[in-house]
């Protein structure tokens, strides 16, 4: 009940702060664009801008989530109300991957991408990890810039070898690397179990490990130990 | 001058205390440096595994111009975060009130650092460019990347009212520099329909190999900053 309440509460406050127009925006310039590549390209486009995009918006749009609630004293409010660290993580991490799935859905039927589930699916981990990463900067930063910068190493490490491992230039030993694994689901492309499983692992570990942060944010609100 | 420069110093040390400052001015080398030698690495490569002629080549006039804008983007990109801080803190009313003035406090946070992004550019296209760049083409490729990063800096800070809401104009606003791939895979007149977009002319430019459609550029930019700024004077205190 708490969770489902979080969630909504997420939701209703991404609608207020513009997120699902900037979306629908979004998604109508990405078709546009994807319409105007010529047909052999629109596959890798799409999936880049999946990827790029709205799976990793938790990565771009956590900093100014935390901070805003900062701002507005929110943690204050959760440190002394039953809410725990963990439905907090997951209301957030369920409504911005609800916008993620629509917007990757969208691009890949327009760009004919084959095993749409897949796509989905690839979406779906790349959001939950990005999402994670974000949050962990975010609970750490005292402003945006901080943020921009602090996820910048994250970025790279991501989307560098993701990109370049969708255009074939990756050594075989990266091919079950987790931003990897997440761009070939993405593309419409099979994985391997082994994979898969560092990725469900990694995502484990990180959520523990954001977690902790959280507390320790909620523990520190106001500017004083709780 | 002495309030502007004060303030834009006041910036300036905030963005260094964040470590901003540094990575503003690193970027853009690191960006040079990957599209001189990372960009025609990869051609060989891609060209190696299709055995097709060329595939990025046609387009190395498009990294120039996005490589013009970068500099200026992120320079601009940390001022506005600075201005939507302060537009949370309350602190661009205050700052209006003092002799600085709102006319100073929008020179100091966007056309300074605008400026200094100009001149950094003019020293490092030249450097990185990946076609071959006149000094007349380097300039204007200076200047309208530079006046693209004022857009989009005012575009953040007008059509947002915290950070959020900053962020998400932030993604919208960066999408006005994609007007630069419409003349290469739109034909004409459909590609037209985006000409609105300053950076469509910078495109154009390049794509026909035509000096005078920088004119539409600066003049579409003009208009651009002109209705912002109005705008953005409307919404300060």
């Amino acid at each position: 009940m708490r969770l489902r309440n979080l969630f909504l509460l997420d939701m209703r406050f991404q609608a207020k702060y513009g997120f699902y127009f900037l979306y629908v925006a979004l998604t109508v310039i990405y078709v546009v664009i994807l319409l105007a590549l010529p047909q052999s390209w629109r596959e890798k486009a799409a999936a880049i801008l999946i990827f790029s995009d709205p799976a990793s918006m938790g990565l771009f749009f956590m900093g100014a989530i935390v901070l805003l609630e900062k701002s507005q004293h929110t943690p204050c409010a959760f440190a002394v109300s039953p809410v725990r660290a963990g439905e907090y993580m997951l209301a957030k991490i369920a409504s911005l991957s609800a916008i993620s799935l629509v917007v990757a859905a969208l691009l890949a039927l327009t760009a004919g991408i084959a095993h749409l589930h897949m796509v989905l699916f690839g979406t779906m981990l790349s959001s939950v990890l990005f999402t994670l990463l974000g949050m962990m900067v975010a609970t750490k930063i005292v402003s945006l810039n901080q943020f921009i910068l602090w996820t910048v190493p994250i970025e790279i490490l991501a989307f560098i070898p993701a990109i370049l491992h969708l255009w074939g230039i990756s050594p075989a030993v990266l091919k079950n690397y987790p931003a990897n694994l997440c761009m070939d689901m993405i593309s419409g492309a099979s994985v391997s179990f082994l994979g898969l499983f560092c990725t469900v692992i990694l995502i484990g570990v990180l959520f523990m490990a954001v977690r902790k942060c959280v507390i320790k944010m909620w523990q520190e609100a106001g500017g004083i130990k709780l | 001058m002495k309030p502007i420069l004060s303030s834009f110093l006041q910036m300036l040390k905030s963005v260094k205390r964040d470590r901003m400052l540094v990575a503003a001015c690193v970027a853009p080398l690191l960006v040079g440096i990957a599209i001189k030698y990372a960009i025609p690495f990869m051609e060989e490569i891609l060209i190696a595994q299709t055995n097709r002629r060329e595939i990025l080549r046609p387009y190395y006039g498009l990294f120039d111009i996005f490589f013009s804008m970068i500099t200026s983007a992120m320079f601009c990109f940390a001022a506005a975060m600075v201005l939507l801080e302060e537009h949370d803190d309350h602190i661009e009313s205050y700052c209006s009130i003092t002799p600085l003035g709102k006319t100073g406090y929008l020179i100091s946070r966007i056309f300074l650092p605008a400026f200094a992004a100009f001149l950094m550019t003019g020293i490092l296209l030249p450097i990185f460019h990946l076609t071959p760049l006149p000094p007349a083409m380097t300039f204007f490729f200076s200047l309208t990347g530079n006046l693209q990063g004022v857009i989009i800096a005012l575009l953040v800070v007008t059509l947002s009212t915290n950070k959020l809401e900053g962020m998400a104009v932030t993604k919208i606003a960066s999408v006005t520099i994609l007007g630069a791939l419409v003349p290469y895979f739109l034909p004409e007149p459909l590609q037209y329909t985006l000409a609105f977009l300053p950076s469509f002319w910078v495109g154009k430019s390049v794509c026909d190999q035509k000096l005078i459609y920088m004119l539409p550029a600066i003049l579409e930019t003009a208009i651009w900053i002109l209705i912002l700024l109005k705008r953005f004077r409307r919404k300060m205190p």
